[in-house]
């Protein structure tokens, strides 16, 4: 399954530099150094409105997960189920967004997930989560 | 907040509900003035008494401020469309109460009409649910790439009521155990009061195993887990207490109200899909209303999915928080069980009006117009309505006396 294509604009620009670069940019307030999801207008921690761009680790965890089956051509098997997923990054915000190669049956809460990128014909690289297989829960 | 004491007490005086269901041919607009007419007519109130008009849009567009011209209604003194998706119309309800209560109006209309339907869309087109990156084909390559925020979610198929819900879901199930099987209690509970529903749309029993055969849209929601899309038009009438008693109707006093709007962050220890907006609301609209959860009568939850319902039984208090699924589990809702909840089917079986749905079935219940599904007592009545994605909560208790 791969992702469709999304196109920059004012509030992504900085966001989709990153992703093309490889990394998950976050929000970093000023005063305190707290980090809040990319889409965030003011900290979540601390109300501060003076944001910087910082760079993820790219590492969390399964929060929630959904599996819709695949849709496919009538007389074909149908392509693999979508898995729309929530996952905690490491410094705290969440992120939604599909999970893939995965196994549905073998999923499970907590599950360490990693970001990895794909990209549409004509779009920007998009976050995807992936199980990370190298570390334990 | 204090009682309510004086002549000037919020009550529902009128009721009027169109065709709903897969009725063609017929804008939005179209459905919102006849409801709007019939909910008057039902009041035994002209149109030319009332002096404030609210609206509420569904999918379709075109309810709004323009609906007083449709009305040829003169000299309005207010006039406003509101916006809080499922829990819109609670949320009329309670502006309609405070104006009527402050003497800022007399007869206040407040209406949802919604005509998503058309002949070979789906359901599930209509609320989003087609845009998805297998959508393939044509339809895919006619879209513009999306953008923003948003168009991420698009991009990467977090998109749609349905998995937007089944996400919430799924955090309910991984923290407390609860089952499909539960959600399925929910859906087949639902059906049976369906049955006896002259406005619902599927009146057919089902079963357990019905639900567990019932296809996946987004695994952890089956098809019967998922509410109707209907066409049609639902409208309330609010009056003062003073003014219902020479109108044809049993006044249905508007006991209690309250609203939650969360405003989640989605940071560590995010609460999404465990508790909603119903745990803040409800115990603020009971203690308006001067009653507890234990004198409830009959319950009109918002039930967009049958997780909905589940959820916000806890918020309420009609089980402990987490002990949703074995509440519905084990017989206490549907007919026969002794918390008398989603009498006409609600969204799952019977018409899916947003907030209107619950609404009105609590309006017939309290009257007592409830024919072969009507509950005995039928005194207080709490209805909720929820909208976004647990966005948004409105609680509201009726009663049949003002006390």
């Amino acid at each position: 399954m791969s992702v469709g294509a999304v196109a920059r604009n004012g509030a992504t620009e900085a966001f989709f530099d990153g992703t093309a670069a490889g990394r998950f940019m976050v929000r970093r307030c000023s005063p305190g150094g707290h980090l809040s999801r990319p889409q965030a207008r003011q900290c979540s921690e601390c109300g501060a409105t003076d944001l910087s761009w910082t760079a993820a680790s790219g590492r969390g965890r399964l929060i929630s997960w959904v599996v819709i089956p695949g849709r496919g051509s009538e007389g074909e098997p149908p392509p693999p189920p979508i898995i729309p997923a929530i996952g905690e990054l490491e410094e705290g915000p969440w992120w939604w967004s599909m999970l893939v190669g995965a196994d549905p049956a073998s999923l499970a809460e907590g599950q360490p997930l990693r970001i990895e990128y794909e990209r549409a014909e004509n779009g920007e690289a998009v976050p995807v989560f992936v199980v990370d297989t190298s570390s334990t829960p | 907040m204090g009682r309510l004491t004086d002549n000037r007490r919020p009550v529902i005086a009128g009721l009027g509900l169109t065709e709903m269901g897969p009725v063609y041919g017929r804008s939005a607009a179209n459905f919102a003035t006849e409801a709007v007419r019939l909910a008057v007519a039902d009041a035994g109130l002209q149109l030319s008494d009332v002096d404030g008009l609210l609206t509420s849009n569904g999918t379709s567009g075109g309810v709004g401020l323009g609906l007083q011209r449709d009305l040829g209604l003169f000299d309005l003194r207010i006039l406003s469309e509101v916006q809080g998706f499922g829990s819109t119309a609670g949320t009329m309800v309670q502006f309609a109460s405070m104006a009527v209560q402050s003497g800022m109006a007399e007869v206040v209309a407040c209406v949802f009409a919604d005509a998503p339907l058309r002949p070979g869309r789906s359901a599930g087109d209509v609320y989003g649910n087609g845009r998805r990156p297998d959508a393939g084909g044509d339809r895919a390559a006619a879209l513009p790439p999306a953008t923003g925020w948003g168009g991420l979610l698009l991009a990467t198929g977090v998109v749609g009521a349905n998995t937007l819900y089944a996400l919430a879901a799924r955090r309910h199930m991984l923290r407390y155990g609860t089952t499909t099987d539960d959600f399925g209690a929910v859906a087949v509970a639902q059906r049976a009061w369906a049955a006896d529903n002259p406005h619902a749309q599927m009146r057919e029993p089902i079963t357990l195993d019905d639900h567990r055969g019932s296809r996946w849209i987004a695994d952890p929601f089956r098809k019967l887990d998922c509410c109707l899309v209907s066409n049609g038009g639902v409208a309330v009438v609010v009056t003062t207490a003073e003014r219902a008693r020479s109108l044809a109707q049993p006044p249905v006093h508007v006991l209690g109200w309250a609203q939650c709007h969360p405003g989640r962050l989605f940071d560590r220890d995010e609460n999404f899909g465990i508790v909603t907006g119903a745990a803040r609301s409800g115990p603020e609209a009971l203690a308006m209303a001067g009653v507890k959860v234990g004198d409830i009568d009959v319950a009109e939850l918002y039930d967009c999915y049958t997780y909905t319902v589940l959820v916000s039984l806890e918020d309420y208090g009609f089980c402990v928080k987490g002990e949703g699924g074995p509440f519905v589990a084990s017989g206490a809702i549907g007919p026969g069980g002794r918390l008398k909840l989603n009498t006409g089917g609600g969204q799952l079986s019977s018409y899916y009006m947003w907030g209107m749905t619950p609404l009105s079935e609590a309006i017939i219940q309290v009257r007592g117009q409830g024919g072969g599904r009507q509950v005995h007592p039928h005194d207080v009545a709490l209805v909720s309505g929820n909208g976004g994605i647990l966005d948004h909560h409105a609680t509201i208790v009726l009663g049949s006396s003002p006390t």
